[in-house]
């Protein structure tokens, strides 16, 4: 084995020689950035940033079971702390379940990327060249900061995914029995590889949307339909259902090359539905993954393509008892069906459309391209569509079923939210009236546990949605299609009043429908934010029930607010991998705006948000384990995330004290000094409860050290305003935020600095209404935060101050 | 302590979990009778009770609230909750933070409680989406030595404390709670 330098290589009558062609470099690579402390980091190279952020926002947990039984000497009790048979507490093992989690999720986003990238390399080749716009420069913020490359190719999308492919497996390796005895390092790891889980997400969006053609950074994009009764019950249906739309998207080429897309009904459930809509706008969204058994149940599709992620697991016997043949396509959910790869289209469609099999396992996206409308056509030419959009044949069917309930509640002791089906139930069997099971459908996640503890089989979701029909089938507005990245000329307009707290905040509401709530809710918290003209980001599942709840003039959020990344804009930016536009748009804040290198420069950038943007994430219904390292991951980059109640089963978040005043220091680049600040923000995951505590917290979690008067003024006075309406009275904690009189919300001035005076003791001047002693610190126009040393170091010149 | 459970009182229903899965207990709340959780708030010497969401949604739990109030008990409220209470004149001590905040704030020996006179031994809660109070109940349970006392419908199997579940008949459950107040 021998290493070629640099030169011509002849090669003449030579046998039995092998040549390996390594990664072939075709010119000096271009010297872009400063290459920064933590390019392709291991599990240790950002580990320190971790454990700032956890000595701050301590980790908590949760457990869902006080026993562990993942290896064969348990199962173990380790209740109250106590460790099992492996040596690992309680708080230590949850924490490495968490880690679990998050590697699922950070693979399955990864896992899809890869898949896309492979598949598009095939079709596109590997030189085919990233271009995300003219307004896009800074084309993978995340890729850059993290892996410390600038990709400009398809091929070049291969080194990030080899480099986070290898963090997962690394991170998962640390979950095996007998690793990890500390959950810090647990927590550091679970942040790692959600790090991980963002750069797969960069690299799946990318590449789908300059090899698809996907909006590009475009603010205002095609308005589609959204909800239940959005079809055409006249036309054949075609279902996608999942997250990569590479499967499915062939269907929408086929009937366009057919000049037939008209004749056909193409929409989605989940994320391969927003996908679908950013590659063509014919297609629509039904909903998320609660309208999974809703859409089957009314015998809406002719065919059903799944992929992978969010799917029900018993998606094929679903349809297998409405009649509705199955095409799986990825293999991450290839569902015991046969692989009829090799089989021509014809015979595909003659098994399915006779029902000789109830479903195949296609991994060709072309072919599946062929066999879907042709199902659809032959399957539909059977029902004409007198099947569609029913749950029970008749009134007297429904109310049949609905005497068969004896009230003995074992529906509501399965139910995730204890729906009371069974006072439903009673009041309809006594008056007829259906209006309390009505009330039920708002808020049924269509999970089917109550249908299999009810010991009189009643098809009890078919009842909930049939007494709820009208309002359900109604329930259908628009989405804006997903735009991609934010664009850098949006970032330089933004920037500075973001930084500065001008424009109080910018609320990502990303992540599952598993709401505590009727779905109106997402609309009413975040229209709240809009009106106050905050920037709503949105993506996934959250951006497409937004789409289906309209107000009283009929219209949805996305037709009352305008799609740029700006003050009282609502940005949808896709489907869940395009949640990286939203990691990436606060990463492009620091580099465009505040000019800080990206590359391998992550503790910085995430040091950076976390004193400066005033980013919340926002998850009203999480549920899966992606948005466990979705969450996760944001939470490193330095931004706060809620959760609603159900978040608390990921069984950990992070909670600062904010009691403990010794806890929140930064280092003063400008003044030199190690200052103690406000906890602002004082959480990193946080649940909560109602939609009034979401907004309360939210509006909080906003407020960011860095904030300028004029910021800090508008930020508390949202604060304010919002506890007042929502919680009656003043926060508990607006004075920790006050660092002079500038600060305080101008129409309250005098009544603040009076409450200042009287209630927390500080020293007030009257005739300059100056305050002259309270505040934790005084505002410095130069105040220049950080928590890293090196960063001090680096901007400073000189060692940290003790 | 078995005289303390109500199992084998007719009065009440059994303690069925509000979700039948979440029974991975390595040991369930004592299901318990009005007068014992009295005596129990009675003999506390830090009690706090915590208020929750659904005190938005049912104006009772609201009215039982107020009347531990009056009776001497501080409360945290939270998920807005403080707000129909303020509005009938009561000063919650903790008005800002979530459950989940609280939750975290309990655990550490170092909390001097709402009023800076230390932490609460004994904390009640009421008016919670049970799945997310037992969450909080299970932390409470593994990590402090708090007496924690569930008085929502739901049997609580994380609680040290429960009422017996109690969603099928909500008079037996307002009248429990009433008799809770009336024997503080």
């Amino acid at each position: 084995m021998f290493e070629l330098k640099k030169g011509a290589l002849f090669v003449d009558e030579m046998k039995n020689v092998s040549i390996r062609i390594g990664k072939v470099v075709e010119e000096e690579e271009e010297v872009w950035e400063e290459a920064g402390p933590t390019p392709k980091p291991g599990i240790l190279e950002l580990r320190k940033w971790d454990h700032k952020l956890l000595e701050r926002y301590e980790p908590f947990y949760a457990p869902m079971q006080d026993f562990c039984n993942l290896c064969t000497m348990g199962p173990c009790d380790l209740s109250m702390n106590k460790r099992g048979a492996c040596g690992i507490d309680l708080k230590t093992a949850k924490a490495r379940l968490v880690t679990i989690a998050c590697c699922i999720g950070a693979s399955a986003h990864t896992a899809h990327a890869r898949h896309l990238v492979d598949h598009l390399i095939e079709e596109f080749g590997e030189d085919f060249p990233i271009d995300l716009g003219g307004d896009v420069n800074v084309e993978a913020p995340i890729i850059r900061t993290v892996v410390g490359i600038k990709p400009k190719t398809l091929g070049d999308l291969r080194e990030a995914l080899n480099w986070a492919e290898k963090e997962i497996v690394k991170v998962l390796h640390s979950t095996h029995i007998g690793n990890e005895e500390s959950l810090l390092d647990y927590e550091s790891k679970a942040m790692h590889v959600s790090m991980a889980d963002h750069v797969g997400m960069e690299v799946a969006d990318i590449a789908q949307i300059v090899a698809y053609n996907f909006p590009k950074a475009e603010p205002d994009t095609p308005l589609v339909d959204t909800g239940f009764g959005i079809v055409d019950k006249s036309k054949p249906t075609i279902v996608v259902v999942g997250h990569n739309v590479m499967y499915a998207r062939p269907v929408a080429d086929y009937l366009e090359e057919m000049g037939r897309i008209d004749d056909f009904e193409l929409a989605g459930l989940c994320c391969t539905a927003h996908d679908m809509t950013r590659y063509n706008a014919k297609a629509k969204i039904f909903g998320p993954i609660s309208y999974q058994l809703r859409v089957i149940r009314a015998g809406i599709p002719d065919v059903m393509i799944s992929d992978e992620q969010c799917i029900r697991a018993d998606l094929l016997e679903a349809c297998k008892k409405m009649g509705i043949p199955l095409i799986a396509t990825s293999d991450a959910a290839a569902r015991g069906l046969p692989d009829v790869s090799d089989w021509p289209v014809e015979k595909i469609v003659d098994a399915l459309v006779s029902g000789k099999l109830p479903g195949v396992f296609l991994p060709i996206p072309e072919k599946v391209g062929q066999v879907a409308p042709l199902v659809a056509e032959a399957i539909f030419k059977k029902h004409g569509g007198e099947r569609k959009y029913k749950f029970f044949e008749s009134d007297e069917a429904l109310m049949e079923e609905i005497n068969k309930c004896t009230q003995c509640m074992n529906c509501v002791f399965t139910c995730p939210h204890s729906l009371r089906v069974d006072q439903g139930m009673a009041h309809a069997q006594k008056t007829g009236d259906l209006s309390k099971l009505a009330q039920l459908e708002e808020q049924c996640l269509a999970c089917m546990k109550c249908e299999q503890a009810c010991p009189k089989n009643i098809k009890i979701i078919n009842v909930i949605m049939r007494a709820n029909y009208d309002r359900l089938y109604n329930k259908t507005g628009k989405t804006r299609v997903g735009r991609g990245p934010i664009q850098d000329t949006e970032i330089r307009k933004v920037g500075q009043p973001i930084v500065f707290g001008q424009i109080p905040g910018v609320i990502a509401a990303v992540g599952c429908i598993n709401f505590p709530d009727e779905m109106k809710s997402i609309r009413e918290i975040l229209e709240e934010f809009l009106k106050r003209r905050y920037i709503v980001v949105t993506s996934g599942c959250h951006a497409m029930d937004i789409g289906m709840i309209k107000d009283e003039e009929g219209k949805t959020l996305y037709e009352k607010y305008p799609g740029n990344f700006d003050a009282g804009g609502l940005v949808n930016t896709g489907s869940c991998v395009a949640n990286s536009h939203i990691a990436g748009a606060a990463i492009k804040i620091a580099n465009i705006f505040a000019m800080r290198p990206l590359r391998g420069n992550y503790a910085e950038i995430a040091d950076y948000v976390l004193n400066r943007v005033g980013a919340v994430g926002f998850s009203w219904g999480p549920y899966s384990h992606k948005a466990a390292s979705i969450a996760t991951g944001f939470n490193r980059l330095g931004v706060p995330v809620v959760v609603g109640p159900h978040g608390t089963k990921y069984r950990r978040a992070y909670i600062g004290k904010p009691w403990k005043k010794d806890k929140w220091w930064v280092y003063d680049i400008k003044s030199r000094q190690k200052v103690f600040i406000e906890p602002a923000p004082d959480s990193l995951l946080v649940a909560v409860e109602t939609k009034e505590e979401a907004i309360v917290q939210l509006a909080r979690l906003c407020i960011r050290p860095n904030d300028t008067n004029q910021g800090r003024q508008i930020k508390l006075t949202h604060y304010i305003e919002l506890h007042q309406k929502y919680y009656g009275d003043l926060p508990d904690d607006w004075a920790v935020y006050v660092r002079s009189e500038a600060d305080l919300p101008l129409k309250m001035r005098d009544q603040l600095l009076k409450v200042l005076e009287e209630q927390y003791g500080w020293k007030i001047d009257w005739d300059k209404k100056k305050i002259v002693e309270g505040p934790v610190r005084h505002f410095d126009a130069g105040f220049n935060p950080t928590i890293v040393e090196e960063v001090y170091e680096k901007y400073a010149g000189e060692k940290a101050p003790r | 302590m078995m005289e303390m459970a109500v199992a084998k009182e007719e009065k009440f229903p059994t303690a069925k979990r509000f979700d039948i899965a979440d029974i991975q207990v390595s040991r369930e709340a004592t299901a318990v009778k009005p007068k014992v959780v009295a005596n129990m708030i009675k003999r506390a010497k830090r009690p706090l009770l915590v208020t929750g969401g659904q005190l938005l949604k049912d104006e009772k739990l609201v009215e039982f609230a107020v009347k531990f109030a009056e009776k001497g008990i501080p409360i945290a409220a939270t998920a807005g909750s403080s707000k129909p209470l303020i509005e009938r004149g009561i000063k919650p001590v903790s008005k800002t933070y979530t459950l989940h905040q609280i939750t975290q704030f309990l655990q550490d020996e170092e909390f001097q409680g709402f009023d800076g006179n230390g932490n609460y031994d004994t904390v009640i809660f009421l008016g919670f989406l049970p799945y997310y109070l037992s969450r909080m109940l299970s932390s409470l349970k593994h990590f402090s030595k708090i007496t924690t006392i569930a008085i929502d419908e739901f049997y609580q199997p994380h609680a040290k404390f429960s009422f017996t579940n109690l969603t099928k008949d909500r008079e037996l459950y307002y009248s429990m709670l009433q008799e809770v107040l009336d024997n503080l």
